[in-house]
């Protein structure tokens, strides 16, 4: 698997299986976001075709040590989905504005914090096999850490090795892709 | 002051019994109270990112889309000098041809050239139009855009409407932006009058929307053929 380096490199040398790469690796948190926030299938699909093509003409703002690919992709996919609200609240001629009003603002989850369960998810995915399945059984099972050492046959002290490691690591992706702790993953997209 | 330990702060960061001690120095000691709450918010949003682990792969026509969207861009788009000439009013070329004479037959005779010369058929902006959600994938087309400002469409393999095929010039930074061009009339090949003073690096993806008969001008929302012009 291509790192997120070495697919940026590609992206700035132009070579569009590169954003192929990056769609399968990333659009569907990007459709999720997108359908998360307007609540309507066939816009989001608009944002995310928008989003990509923005990130390719964009290509030359992504910066490695600012963020992840999908923490990136997620802050131009935020801004062309408020564009998206923005202009459908502006223009209610066009029909697809009118279907977007029908989603009560109420039952959409802040953006941010999507943004936040969609980079965390993505750092699960991303820890060594042993971590991930320790944190899961933490938090999807709920178990205490005994007894997930009970269920995995693995020692106690290697059992919270793990969930402090896999913590660890989740906060340290967190605190760099999150939105909701500051603007740092929107500023490198502001232009886009 | 000793503070936790890491493993312990993350073991109640997930809301295991804190033992001996530790919640007496939780409640003196912001330090560690501060991380506990960041990894039960980093625990939090993983909790609820459960559904998100195994999300469908994204849909293949999105791609296409995208494909479409971003086709030419990596060549910079240039200036169309025909088009800007002829944004000049009618009215305003004799004016200007008398004008210039006035001042030197030399310069009256490059100005005139300017305005009036006109190579047939010169192709100044073209596009692809590939089909987009729900079309056919046999649809699809090309558009030529050339020096008079004549639009030229050839579709093919379009669904069926009750209505009409329509031709839009949309910003594609601000998609709710569309100059209506024209209808398609049934016929495989068009030829579209572009509105004058329409521009074309803002107005550069065309669409070809299916439009019903309901009087309402605006955009359908049903958009069957999409491509980005590119000189």
């Amino acid at each position: 698997m291509s790192s997120d380096d070495e697919l940026a490199e590609r992206l700035r040398a132009g070579d569009e299986r590169a954003l192929r790469t990056v769609y399968e690796r990333h659009g569907a948190a990007v459709l999720y976001l997108a359908q998360r926030l307007l609540g309507n299938r066939a816009d989001a699909e608009d944002v995310t075709q928008l989003t990509f093509v923005a990130a390719w003409t964009g290509r030359d703002s992504f910066d490695s040590e600012r963020g992840t690919l999908l923490g990136w992709l997620l802050g131009i996919a935020r801004r062309k989905t408020i564009d998206r609200l923005r202009s459908a609240a502006r223009d209610t001629r066009l029909s697809e504005a009118v279907s977007l009003q029908l989603v009560p603002p109420a039952d959409r989850e802040a953006p941010e914090r999507v943004v936040d369960r969609l980079v965390v998810a993505d750092e699960m995915a991303r820890l060594p096999e042993e971590q991930r399945r320790t944190l899961q059984l933490a938090f999807f099972d709920d178990l205490t850490h005994p007894q997930i050492a009970a269920v995995t046959g693995l020692p106690l002290g290697t059992v919270k090795s793990h969930i402090r490691r896999g913590m660890a690591n989740l906060r340290r992706r967190w605190e760099v892709d999150g939105a909701a702790l500051g603007s740092r993953s929107a500023s490198p997209t502001r232009a886009l | 002051m000793q503070h936790l330990d890491p493993d312990r702060l993350a073991l109640l960061a997930l809301s295991e019994e804190p033992e001996l001690g530790e919640g007496d120095h939780l409640a003196g000691c912001p330090v560690c109270r501060h991380d506990v709450e960041t990894l039960r918010d980093v625990a939090t949003l993983a909790a609820d990112g459960q559904d998100l682990m195994d999300l469908p792969p994204p849909p293949e026509h999105i791609w296409q889309a995208i494909e479409a969207g971003i086709t030419g861009t990596a060549a910079p788009v240039i200036a169309l000098p025909a088009r800007r000439a002829r944004t000049w009013p009618r009215w305003l070329m004799p004016v200007l041809a008398a004008a210039a004479a006035a001042v030197t037959a030399v310069v009256g005779t490059v100005l005139v050239a300017g305005v009036t010369e006109r190579p047939a058929e010169q192709v100044t902006a073209r596009a692809t139009l590939a089909p987009l959600t729900s079309v056919p994938a046999t649809a699809g087309g090309s558009v030529r855009v050339l020096s008079d400002g004549q639009m030229q469409i050839d579709v093919r393999n379009l669904p069926l409407t009750t209505g009409f095929h329509e031709v839009w010039l949309i910003d594609p930074d601000q998609p709710t932006r569309m100059v209506a061009v024209g209808n398609l009339s049934g016929k495989p090949d068009v030829a579209l009058p572009v509105p004058p003073g329409t521009d074309l690096n803002r107005y550069r993806l065309v669409d070809v929307s299916d439009e019903p008969h309901d009087g309402d001008v605006t955009h359908s929302g049903r958009s069957l053929l999409r491509g980005t012009l590119t000189s």
